[in-house]
């Protein structure tokens, strides 16, 4: 092992050629010899890395940025155009699992087949074989062919073949998203033990989660080209920047079209009619810390709601009320006036209302919001605007689920019949 | 040496490879391995009814028990062809039909043409075994029987070394496979398997014949027809000649194929 890493990239680049019309023929061959009918394309633009020994290594990147085309090079499937890549240790890949098995061998014959294309001897299958089956936990299945198999327990069968052919570097794309849950937990407990076991791996995963738990060091990969690398959490960090950008726009535009929409069918779908509503809401916005508009809020950062309105009769403690909901429809939270908040009267004209959150402790995901505004004792909806705003929340800490608690963990604290 | 090195450590890969084809050829159906031995009888029955029956063709006396046999003399040619033709078909086949496989998973390129010519020679010591048998029975035994396998290695290396070749342009030019199959059509014919050499002999101009002579398969198939009909050993000049040939062919090959190969995946 010593300084030399376990796989070293150096100005490592793939072209590939986008043949327009593929010569397939030796006619065609010859009669484009000089047209030359294909375009160069870069997937993987002069990137050089380190990933050192018994380390977790993430590449993360949007779809087609090469982080797979480097991937295969590592796993030496492809070669590169120019560069080189230097690997020092046994490499499995897992790029698809249960490639090569047969459907219509039996699992038993299939895992030795498996076994075989991944490097292995006969005796050392041997010896691994109980560990695979048990794993894969499809003991009563292993001698009916593999056609059989319904498709979680096809790639199961691959996964514990490939993870337990004791690689000193593994590599993984995005296969771990499949299977059920349980199976799911296994293998990333799987994948623990082989870190803790000294073994490296290197992944490409949109997870960025997953990148945070699991990995060291990280790459970010953009149309082929090397963002940023280095530690884990400074890579994601600056990528979820990045792609926080881009995604305000693209929200902000998603909000537009809606608005635009609604402003439609708006006064149809109104609780009131329009004729008789005293109050009117206007524009919703979403602040950040500064106070400045925004898509994107990070956890634990301060947010304000900010709802204008505007009325057109006076009108006495109005309520104002907003629900945020997950993007899978779950009310994560309903926060409204209660009757003994007096706002007091309204006068005419436009003003707005502010709700401010301290510190938002929604965890990473899309949050979309409804603003409503009640009579002076909650009954009737005199306005009431649906989906309104649509943000996100990303975060560099650990937060899991749609809410942080907030809560703290203590101890350990014996009991106190144990201190005696 | 590095890719001689390379493969020796994925040997198994190739003995698995060989075993996964032989175990799924003749699943689901009821004759299965039987059909190994159908296969060639019924050519060897129609060749014998066609040209030793139809067109009267004889084969010379036998050396140990001398009498003559159509269709032993044919069977012997036949078992030279149907190595060396399923040697250098399978290798195309093969690298082409591991294309999705190589995509996912490093191994040597050459394994899954090499795994073929294993599966395809575990058939020709079939065949072989079969002949042995017969002879046997009729009484034309002799030492000579041993030149077989390395008749086996050598076909075996030029039949090898053209399909590595022939399967990596395959790969650029589909047209190759094309190729392959008429060239085997006229090899077929161009070889002495359904008649004796002895045949074009006075028939053609002699530069025609030293050509003719050229191709190691003609050799080979004599070689056959010493070892297991004839009862004799080949000559010097033929037998220094085809190996060598054969040699070459497949160090030819090999270092074309190793030299194509890693460019090829991307593109199967």
């Amino acid at each position: 092992m010593g300084d030399t890493p376990a796989i070293r990239v150096d100005d490592v680049a793939k072209r590939f050629r986008l043949y327009n019309e593929r010569a397939g023929s030796l006619k065609e061959m010859i009669t484009n010899r000089q047209g030359g009918r294909y375009s160069d394309f870069w997937a993987v633009d002069g990137v050089s890395l380190e990933v050192p020994h018994g380390s977790v290594y993430g590449l993360v990147g949007h779809n087609g940025s090469g982080k797979s085309t480097l991937l295969k090079m590592m796993a030496n499937i492809l070669k590169p155009t120019r560069g080189s890549i230097t690997t020092d240790g046994r490499i499995s890949a897992l790029l698809e699992l249960g490639a090569g098995f047969h459907p219509d061998l039996s699992g038993r014959e299939n895992i030795y087949l498996n076994a075989a294309i991944l490097g292995l001897r006969r005796a050392e299958v041997d010896k691994i074989f109980d560990d695979i089956v048990e794993f894969s936990g499809l003991s009563e299945f292993i001698d009916s062919p593999v056609r059989h198999y319904s498709s979680g327990m096809f790639v199961r069968l691959g996964f514990s073949v490939a993870v337990h052919v004791d690689p000193q570097i593994l590599i993984v794309d995005e296969v771990i998203a499949v299977g059920d849950e349980e199976f799911q937990r296994r293998c990333f407990e799987h994948l623990f033990k082989l870190r803790n076991n000294g073994v490296t791996i290197v992944m490409v995963t949109h997870s960025l989660n997953l990148v945070r738990q699991m990995c060291d060091r990280a790459a970010w990969l953009d149309h082929g080209v090397l963002m940023a690398e280095g530690k884990a959490v400074d890579v994601v960090h600056e990528y979820v920047d990045k792609v926080d950008a881009a995604e305000n726009e693209r929200l902000e535009a998603a909000d537009k079209i809606k608005a635009e929409r609604d402003a439609e069918f708006a006064d149809a779908a109104r609780p009131v009619a329009v004729t008789q509503r005293p109050i009117v809401l206007g524009e919703i916005e979403a602040l950040d810390g500064e106070l400045r508009s925004s898509r994107l809020f990070h956890t634990f950062e301060p947010m304000t709601v900010r709802v204008h309105y505007q009325c057109k009769q006076p009108i006495e403690d109005p309520l104002f009320s907003m629900t945020i909901e997950s993007q899978a429809g779950v009310l994560v939270s309903w926060p409204g006036m209660q009757p003994t908040h007096l706002p007091g009267e309204m006068r005419d004209g436009w003003g707005h209302v502010d709700y401010s959150i301290p510190r938002l402790a929604l965890g990473p995901g899309e949050y979309s919001m409804t603003v409503a505004v009640h009579d002076h004792d909650g009954t009737a909806v005199l306005d009431k605007r649906e989906r309104v705003v649509t943000f996100r929340v990303s975060t560099d800490e650990a937060v899991f689920g749609l809410v942080d608690l907030m809560g703290t963990w203590s101890g350990l604290i014996p009991r106190e019949e144990d201190q005696s | 040496m590095t890719a001689v090195k390379e493969l020796w450590s994925y040997r198994n890969l190739i003995y698995n490879l060989a075993q996964r084809e032989l175990r799924s050829r003749y699943k689901k159906s009821i004759l299965g391995w039987a059909w190994s031995l159908i296969n060639p009888a019924s050519t060897l029955l129609i060749f014998s009814f066609v040209f030793g029956v139809l067109f009267n063709s004889q084969a010379p006396d036998t050396g140990g028990s001398h009498q003559s046999s159509f269709a032993l003399y044919l069977f012997c040619g036949l078992v030279v062809w149907n190595f060396f033709s399923g040697t250098l078909t399978g290798s195309i086949s093969s690298l082409q039909a591991s294309g999705p496989l190589l995509n996912k998973v490093y191994f040597p390129p050459a394994c899954p043409p090499i795994a073929n010519m294993f599966t395809v020679l575990l058939q020709a010591c079939i065949e072989g075994g079969i002949l042995i048998v017969i002879m046997l029975v009729i009484g034309n035994v002799s030492v000579t029987f041993l030149l077989f396998p390395v008749l086996l290695v050598f076909v075996g290396l030029f039949g090898l070394g053209l399909g590595l070749v022939a399967a990596v342009y395959n790969v650029y030019l589909r047209d190759v496979n094309y190729l392959v199959a008429v060239g085997m059509n006229v090899l077929f014919y161009a070889t002495p398997i359904v008649y004796p050499i002895s045949q074009v002999k006075g028939k053609v101009p002699s530069w025609v014949f030293h050509i003719y002579e050229a191709n190691p398969l003609v050799q080979f198939v004599g070689w056959s027809r010493d070892a297991f009909y004839l009862l004799r050993w080949p000559g010097i000049v033929s037998f220094g000649w085809a190996a060598t040939a054969s040699i070459v062919t497949f160090a030819l090959g090999a270092w074309i194929f190793t030299r194509k190969a890693r460019n090829v995946i991307e593109e199967l």
